[in-house]
């Protein structure tokens, strides 16, 4: 049904008429800024290899390129690995404070939470550098150890993959939290009481209740980090060092420095298809928790 | 009460920064089997004791007993009693069965005899056959059914519920109300019920506590309430009441300033100042205006028409009655008519007289 077909002054007709205009800008903004890019993008993958300027051939080379080289598939284990690490433990430090301000009656709990997320109003480059202030070779960290005589030399803290997760980590925390938040509507006082009346004691009402009611947030939590840190390279970049490759930081250096775009473009589109694959798996997991 | 299942004494809730107390020096006694209504207007305190009693609440001060045994120190995970909470609070992550057998899991009843006990109490409550549903697909009605028999299936020392029926259609309310009492009489199970409607708890209960502003008006049984109440407010909370201040002048006998005599049941100290009520429907027309005792001569300001009944307001000498007359095929009074209403001795109640 188009809303054409009915008369101007029939009010379904008019209403739909009105949603589909104010629907316009945001859809064209969309198709600016995201769709066409995309196919753009999509298109340059499939180009002939080599500098920016684009052949009207299609090719597969850069996907063979990208997916024959082990180099390729170990910056992919690496990205998956480091979106895997980052997310369990953004959400396992994270779900404590999540847990509390979800369920606290303090007339704080607003103040608690904004102070939660506050990390999100400094930028991620700001964070990192500030990183590499603690736990540089000559950071916070190591030149107390250093003082206190407690280390011969120092600890290997940043410009490793070590350096880059602990960085990413309180980074995306805030995320995990605000996700955890929001994914925490089934909790309920009253079915923690039920829990107690019926006989169970504090963990089993974690573990039986809590937990598993809780569990929808824990995993929009989790996917979210997973697909910040994978998509992430200003902190790999800087806290790695240059030997933390991962698909972020090599789609930088192909865009940037080597200037194969077409490779470039390859490899985001491979990192898109791990975004899609993992977000249907999580709706999957999803629709499995809540029946 | 030989053998008081439960006993509060002197139960105090006084929240941090509160001006007064929530729950003010509460005592009551309730033998075994029996249902015990808690009646009051919202933010009166009678939730606060139910949870006080399930171990939900720390008390200020005071004692709850159970079989003779000081409770209030036991956390309410061994306390062993049910609770219907006022939305139910089922489990939404697990299915009906899953809910009720959830008590008994907690006692680490072997599996087989679980299963058992889930469909008996499945059964009690008309649930059969729905063991696998989730919660989330069951009626308002039907859920209320589960929570009640996730609460019995653990054989609870008490049973308590918190405004049962307020989450219910009006009709399924009366059908639960009766369901309710039926399930406890059965079971025998000793229950604690809070609810605001003075309907519910004058049908459910064996025993009425009316409860204003953190105190206990009264105790007692439905009858005793409703004919002998102990306070104004009691007699105002439970049914419409005339009051009438007057001064008794000889025993059994009553001055109102404006109305004249009434004559009560019972006797009272001559000379005192006293409350007298009279129910509106024990007031009758009177087929003549002759003046003596317990007459109400008055013009009639409204006629609400009830189907079965018709409520008058009259007013007398400046003050407004309430009167219930029994609809029939007849003229029946209108508004401005002049009417002159009577009453019975018997049914002019002295507030606080005691007995009836």
């Amino acid at each position: 049904m188009s809303a054409t077909a009915y008369p101007a002054e029939c009010p379904a007709g008019r209403n739909r008429l009105i949603v589909l205009m104010l629907l316009v800008p945001g859809l064209l903004a969309l198709l600016c800024t995201f769709l066409l890019p995309m196919a753009w993008l999509a298109r340059a993958s499939l180009s002939a290899g080599g500098m920016t300027a684009f052949g009207s051939e299609l090719t597969l080379a850069n996907y063979r390129a990208a997916l024959t080289d082990p180099f390729y598939w170990q910056v992919g284990l690496n990205t998956l690995w480091l979106g895997v690490t980052v997310s369990v433990f953004a959400v396992l430090l994270g779900y404590p404070i999540a847990l509390f301000l979800a369920r606290t009656q303090s007339r704080w709990r607003g103040v608690l939470t904004a102070l939660a997320v506050a990390p999100l109003l400094t930028s991620a480059v700001v964070r990192t550098y500030g990183w590499m202030v603690l736990l540089g070779d000559r950071g916070v960290i190591n030149s107390t150890l250093a003082a206190l005589s407690l280390t011969d030399a120092p600890i290997r803290l940043s410009n490793n993959s070590l350096g880059a997760n602990i960085a990413l980590i309180e980074i995306l925390m805030p995320y995990a939290i605000l996700a955890m938040l929001a994914g925490f509507g089934r909790l309920n006082p009253a079915l923690e009481e039920a829990a107690a009346m019926l006989g169970a004691n504090r963990l089993r009402v974690f573990w039986r209740i809590i937990l598993p009611l809780s569990l929808p947030g824990v995993l929009t939590g989790a996917l979210l980090v997973f697909v910040l840190a994978i998509s992430s390279f200003v902190t790999p970049r800087l806290m790695g060092g240059g030997r933390v490759f991962v698909l972020g930081t090599e789609i930088y250096s192909e865009a940037t420095v080597t200037l194969n775009w077409p490779l470039a473009a390859a490899l985001a589109m491979i990192l898109l298809g791990i975004f899609s694959t993992v977000i249907v798996l999580y709706q999957r997991a999803l629709r499995g928790l809540e029946g | 009460m030989a053998d008081p299942h439960i006993i509060v004494e002197d139960l105090v809730k006084t929240y941090p920064g509160a001006a007064r107390p929530s729950v003010d020096h509460v005592s009551f006694a309730l033998p075994r089997g029996e249902m015990l209504a808690l009646l009051g207007p919202s933010g009166c305190g009678k939730t606060t004791i139910l949870r006080m009693i399930a171990g939900l609440i720390d008390p200020t001060a005071g004692h709850i007993r159970l079989n003779g045994r000081e409770i209030s120190q036991i956390p309410v995970y061994r306390r062993n009693m049910g609770m219907v909470f006022q939305a139910y609070a089922l489990f939404p992550h697990m299915t009906v069965a899953e809910n009720v057998a959830f008590g008994l899991e907690m006692r680490n009843i072997p599996k087989s005899e679980r299963a058992q006990k889930v469909a008996r109490a499945l059964d009690m409550v008309k649930l059969g056959g729905l063991g696998d549903r989730r919660v989330t697909q069951l009626s308002g009605g039907q859920q209320q059914r589960c929570a009640i028999a996730r609460s019995l299936v653990i054989e609870p020392e008490l049973l308590l519920l918190d405004e049962p029926l307020s989450n219910l259609d009006a009709k399924l309310r009366d059908e639960m109300r009766d369901e309710i009492r039926d399930i406890q009489r059965r079971t025998g199970v000793t229950a604690i019920f809070v609810t605001h409607d003075q309907d519910e708890a004058l049908s459910m209960a064996d025993r009425l506590a009316v409860m204003s502003a953190g105190r206990l008006e009264q105790i007692g049984t439905p009858r005793q309430i409703f004919d002998a109440p102990a306070s104004e407010f009691v007699a105002g909370f439970i049914g419409a009441g005339n009051f009438f201040p007057g001064r008794i002048s000889a025993p059994g006998l009553a001055e109102v300033e404006g109305i004249g005599t009434l004559a009560f049941d019972g006797a009272g100290t001559p000379g005192d100042a006293v409350k007298l009520m009279v129910r509106p429907h024990r007031l009758k027309l009177a087929q003549d205006a002759a003046p003596g005792p317990n007459r109400f001569a008055g013009q009639v300001e409204k006629v609400t028409y009830r189907g079965q009944i018709l409520t008058l307001a009259v007013d007398v000498a400046g003050r407004r009655m309430l009167a219930d007359m029994h609809t029939h095929a007849g003229a029946l009074p209108q508004t401005g008519d002049r009417i002159t209403l009577t009453v019975a001795p018997v049914d002019v109640t002295l507030i606080g007289g005691g007995g009836a």
